[in-house]
């Protein structure tokens, strides 16, 4: 195996042959630099939105700078620091398993069917691909992992559905299929070698981009999602992820403005029903977001070309 | 090697012994062939098999639960919902109608699908162009923070994005109003959230704002999968820069490409929510051109959850974009047949 | 350059990532499968009706132990658990159960409701309105009937709800009825509504218009005073409206819709006749209309009303909002502003016929499921929520001493307060027999009893539409809804929409719905006879 090994050099960077002309390259840094501001602003609007007193927001709307400040968004959201602190914990634990777990099975699924001479190759991608388009609903799969599975309430249903996502399944393949020469695999079988062997010590190395990119990605569902909490956890013990902490609030009062009848009964009957108000919503926003902002440069380091094929051709 | 039958052929040419020796496996019985198939590919199976699990208890047998859409349930039939399910009628496709019957099908339908069209041509053209951008810029650290601050706006719930839209596109107090368009000597009072005319135009900006790094990220990871020898090779030739993105890049992540176009075509008929729930404020007065599927069914459903219409209602969306990907998949076969999706 | 150490780690990351997780799982499946069960896993016994004791009250310790689990909407509190031992340790003596709270908040209370109820989940004591499909729920099965002598339990209310019999009026229960049986306890609470504003007492009294309002009769008589308010004090919002608190809302301008207050087909609250016309055919719908259309043209209403989702309690709140339109009740105006830099400033002034409808009867309910394993059980639970009074205050505001500190009947805020503040006392049971907070009218109760008698009763009470037959049309009908009306009653839309709105409703089934209610309406007050 070795002269493969040999051959699998990382690169970093784009080589020489691909820079561009001065010119080209301020004008593209002009337009980022434009676009960036465009993407950093309103985040910045919303932190400062989240340190500001609440009256201030409703008289004058908006401002990177309000009249007066105030932590109280702050006071209110983090009464109950501990449990903030506790779904950090949770979701940080579910990204990270879920992550690994998935991006393994999926990886897995994933090169089979890249394989061309894999006779039911096209059988398994359309198993795949079917669930991408048809489900059930949610009470049938509410029904699989409550009364089938009895997860509710516990760690592994926030992990579990979201291990195999079709669409990057596909996406994988696509790279495996496109990236890797066929002349790698014959080789390989010449030597000697297994599939298992050529899957990890062949293709998963030369895939880094994509695999980067689906760890990415996978890494962000599992942050962002609010829903498996809210379908299956319902005991106050029981553990759920930060979004889903700092969504309730907002749940609330997307289902009060959709249903304006409902809304009324509740103020009729229950005069100091009151929402958090727009500060404690961006403190939430700010919350949620946290450390997730690291996860792309964290990914970052692995797009990089993972391949010279020069050695095997010719 | 088990002995050949008395029936085998007769005397074989010598040269062609290896070549038909070697045809003659194929004629042995089939539960050889099988076993030399697990053989072969074995390991395959092998790697297949958690998430084949997993699809099969995560996917398929709860798609079982789409027959709900054909039936009326009444739960007071049975101690179980299976129970319930079995005992109630089939009422066809009574749960479907309300998706057709109303005047405003047509509109829910036409700005479903093109307000996807819009997004899967803006996703992919601006997405390859950034990437293509990310992978020239010269200076690699400042390519870097870039491609991180692109991503933020994904992180941002659409509830949030839907007060920042506020604030900009508030009759009054708004910034655009207010600030931005007399800047350019417009003096405007409209009421955005009144007027229906120009959300086609605001509803794409928002969405490819917040999206867009996903679709850039997806291509960047492509393009730098191209092989740098290609270039060098058109270096050598004298080929221009662009070119080289004509020529090199663009069709070298071809099949990337169509299996993203593809994938969002299979969910043509699904919108998201919060976009155009949140973002819109639920306007009525822009139902005209925001008005979607998905909104016109979550709507249908406030205060009583009727089980077999929201079956309905999501089969329907599942079909269309099944019967589309199947026709695109099949448009994409005769014209270059690796690509496809199966 | 050599690639022989990475790829092992490739192999090795599941492997270890799938121990870690199995470890994980079993840690923390193994504690909470102890703990907090979803599904009550209670052992199940056949609804126990011990012969001789059907009168609540009396110690039945021989029933077999049972966790009663109730579910409604709102925050959890954070001393639930807490307020939850409390509850048991009276509860156990009393008949032998313990009590789950279950609170889910209001942003998913529905789907979670939906969903616990398709896939039949055992759940005992269910909060239930008309605005929050109850009769869509009784339709599916997922309550049992209260009252039925024939049915699987017998006359629930009959034997294990004597309490709750003596306190309603009869005829009231009869007006939350569905095709003749009860499929959920009302509470007790106010019985009648009426339509009106709150202003701000403190400007009106410095502008010297408070004579004025208090003289208002109609809507329209305030435009004058509305337009001195928006010259004299230009920093205010004279009117803030949102869709459903508006001139044309349900209870000011008295339509009973009879089920869901979105689904078209009203007779008037406050007339006689039960002839079922949609809203717009009613003269004072178009009036209405027109005077609200006035008012936000002058630009006496908040620009956003069509869209806004501020509350008109927050409005106010915000302070620079002088008046608002609400449903009233005694108090009403002291119970907006309580707990705010407000309180003492706003008033509140009746501009309708106080009026009793089915809304009210069925506005807030206690149903069972039909997944119960122990409805006799449920049912004497309830029935204590409604005569005993340590019992339904304790569930209401918490443990004397901590969460409040008492005096009487009258109960003052404590730093806790706030641990368990879960605003459901309209919710549960019997509220006459709630503590009074200090901040509120000691005689409270009495105005309530003075309120809910004389009031008149529509024409269409004790009916409640089922949609079933007419559920495709509902459906499509509730977006026409949304698209049109919150702009029209919010005056932001011009009057020529509303024909557009009635000629797009009728293109889409609105005959339809409207001779089926008229259909069940007769037939209900058929049986009646």
């Amino acid at each position: 195996m070795s002269q493969f090994q040999a051959a699998v050099r990382r690169r970093a960077d784009i080589p020489a042959v691909q820079r561009i002309s001065g010119p080209a390259n301020t004008a593209i840094n002009i337009f980022f630099a434009i676009y960036t501001l465009l993407c950093v602003f309103p985040l910045v609007v919303v932190l400062i939105a989240s340190f500001t007193d609440e009256r201030t927001i409703l008289v004058e709307g908006y401002s990177l700078m309000p009249e007066v400040w105030s932590l109280e968004a702050y006071r209110f959201l983090l009464k109950d620091w501990w449990a903030v602190v506790d779904s950090y914990v949770v979701s940080i634990v579910v990204t990270v398993v879920g992550t690994v777990v998935g991006l393994a099975m999926m990886s897995m699924y994933a090169y089979p069917i890249s394989r061309q001479d894999f006779p039911f190759r096209n059988v398994f991608a359309f198993f795949l691909f079917f669930t991408i388009l048809f489900n059930g609903g949610l009470v049938p799969f509410y029904l699989v992992y409550t009364q089938g599975l009895h997860l509710q309430n516990t760690l592994a249903v926030l992990i579990l559905p979201l291990l195999v996502n079709g669409f990057f399944v596909l996406l994988i393949r696509t790279f495996f299929a496109n990236t890797i020469p066929k002349e790698l695999f014959e080789s390989a079988k010449i030597d000697g070698a297994g599939e298992w062997r050529i899957f990890t010590q062949i293709v998963l190395p030369l895939s880094l981009p994509a695999l980067a990119t689906v760890g990415l990605f996978t890494t962000l569902n599992y942050w962002n999602d609010w829903f498996l909490s809210l379908l299956f956890i319902n005991d106050t013990d029981a553990p759920v992820t930060i979004q889903f902490r700092m969504y309730k609030t907002l749940l609330d009062i997307q289902y009060l403005s959709a249903n304006a009848s409902a809304y009324s009964a509740i103020l009729a009957a229950n005069p100091n029903f009151t929402i958090p108000g727009e500060t404690a919503r961006m403190a939430m926003a700010v919350v949620g977001i946290g450390p997730i902002i690291f996860a792309y440069p964290f990914f970052q380091r692995y797009f990089v070309h993972g391949l010279t094929v020069g050695a095997i051709k010719g | 090697m088990t002995p050949q039958s008395p029936a085998s052929p007769p005397i074989q040419k010598a040269g062609a012994t290896a070549a038909e020796a070697a045809a003659e496996i194929p004629k042995r019985n089939a539960a050889s062939r099988v076993l030399l198939h697990f053989r072969k590919f074995g390991a395959f199976y092998i790697m297949m098999a958690p998430t084949i699990v997993f699809l099969i208890v995560n996917n398929y047998i709860p798609m079982i639960g789409s027959l709900i859409a054909f039936k009326n349930i009444k739960f007071a039939y049975g101690e179980t919902l299976v129970q319930s399910f079995l005992r109630s009628e089939w009422v066809g496709f009574e749960n479907f109608e309300f998706l057709f019957r109303t005047t405003d099908s047509w509109i829910i339908t036409r700005n479903t699908v093109l307000y996807n069209a819009v997004f899967i041509f803006l996703n992919t053209v601006i997405g390859i162009a950034f990437a293509i951008m990310f992978n020239a810029m010269r200076n690699r650290l400042l390519a870097k923070f870039h491609q991180t601050m692109m991503f933020l706006p994904f992180f941002l719930s659409m509830v949030i994005v839907s007060y920042l839209v506020y604030a900009f596109l508030q009759p009054e107090l708004g910034l655009l109003n207010r600030v931005i368009l007399p800047f350019f000597g417009i003096d405007n009072t409209t009421d955005w959230y009144s007027d229906p005319t120009w959300w086609p135009v605001i509803l794409p900006i928002i969405n490819t704002w917040k999206n867009i790094g996903y679709y850039a990220v997806i291509y960047l990871a492509a393009i730098i999968g191209i092989d740098k020898e290609y270039y060098e090779a058109a270096m050598i030739d004298g080929a221009s820069r662009w070119r080289q993105i004509r020529v090199i890049t663009i069709p070298l992540i071809r099949p990337v490409i169509i299996v993203m176009v593809m994938l969002q075509i299979g969910r043509i008929f699904y919108s998201d929510f919060g976009l155009f729930f949140q973002v819109t404020r639920n306007s009525g007065a822009l139902y005209e051109t925001t008005l979607v599927i998905d909104t016109y069914v979550y709507q249908s459903f406030i205060g009583a959850g009727d089980i077999g219409m929201s079956s309905a209602a999501g089969l329907y969306q599942a079909a269309v974009g099944f019967v589309l990907v199947l026709l695109a998949n099949w448009v994409i076969r005769r014209i270059s047949r690796n690509d496809a999706l199966f | 350059m050599n690639m022989r150490g990475k790829p092992r780690q490739f192999f090795l990351w599941p492997l270890a990532a799938l121990l870690v997780i199995s470890m994980v799982l079993s840690a923390c499946g193994g504690k909470e499968g102890g703990e907090g069960t979803t599904s009550s896993q209670a052992p199940s016994t056949s609804s126990a009706a011990p012969s001789g004791t059907s009168e609540s009250g009396s110690e039945t310790s021989n029933l077999p132990p049972y966790e009663l689990t109730i579910y409604f909407p709102g925050t959890p509190p954070k001393d639930e658990k807490l307020v939850e031992e409390k509850i048991n340790e009276y509860l156990v003596p009393k008949i032998n159960a313990t009590l789950d709270i279950r609170m889910i908040d209001w942003g998913q209370y529905d789907n979670k409701m939906n969903l616990s109820v398709s896939s039949r989940e055992p759940m005992d004591i269910i909060f239930t309105a008309s605005w929050n499909g109850h009769a869509t729920n009784v339709a599916k099965g997922a309550y049992l009937a209260l009252n039925d002598p024939n049915g699987p339990h017998g006359n629930l209310l009959e034997k294990y709800g004597q309490d709750i019999l003596k306190a309603h009026d009869p005829e009231f229960l009869k007006g939350a009825q569905i095709k003749g049986l009860n499929y959920g306890v009302p509470a007790l609470k106010e019985t009648a509504e009426q339509g009106g504003i709150l202003f701000r007492k403190d400007i009106a009294d410095e502008l010297g218009l408070t004579e004025r309002i208090f003289a208002a009769k109609t809507p329209a008589d305030l435009i004058p005073i509305l337009e001195e308010v928006k010259q004299k004090r230009p920093d205010l919002i004279p009117l803030h409206l949102k869709q459903g608190e508006t001139f044309n809302a349900h209870y000011f301008a008295k339509y009973d819709f009879m089920g869901d207050n979105e689904v078209e087909g009203t007779v008037l609250k406050d007339g006689t006749e039960a002839v079922v016309k949609p809203s717009i055919e009613h003269p004072r719908y178009l009036e209405t209309l027109r005077v609200t259309r006035e008012m936000y043209q002058k630009g006496l209403i908040n620009k956003d009303a069509a869209t806004s989702q501020l509350s008109p309690q927050d409005a106010l709140r915000k302070g620079n909002v002088f008046m608002i339109v609400s449903p009233l009740k005694p108090g009403k105006d002291a119970e907006m502003v309580a707990n705010s830099s407000l309180v003492g400033k706003v008033v509140q002034h009746g501009m309708t016929t106080i009026t009793t409808s089915t809304g009210e009867a069925t506005g807030s309910m206690l149903a069972i499921s039909s997944t119960s394993k122990d409805p006799a059980r449920a049912m004497m639970f309830i029935n204590l929520l409604f005569s005993d009074k340590y019992l339904n205050n304790l569930i209401n505001f918490g443990i004397e001493g901590i969460h409040f500190t008492r005096n009487g009947d009258i109960i003052s805020r404590t730093d806790q307060s706030a641990n368990y503040s879960i605003g459901a006392t309209w919710m549960l049971g019997n509220q006459f027999l709630n503590y009074i907070w200090d901040s509120e009218a000691p005689d409270k109760w009495e105005q309530f009893k003075n309120f809910n008698q004389g009031a008149h009763y529509s024409p269409a009470f004790g009916f409640t539409f089922d949609i079933e037959p007419v559920k495709s049309q509902v459906s499509v009908l509730k977006n026409i809804y949304k698209e049109y009306v919150p702009g029209l009653e919010t005056g932001t839309l011009d009057l020529a929409k509303a024909d557009e709105f009635f000629a797009k409703l009728k293109a889409n089934g609105l005959d339809e719905v409207i001779q089926e209610k008229q259909r069940q309406l007769d037939e209900f007050l058929a049986s009646k006879k």
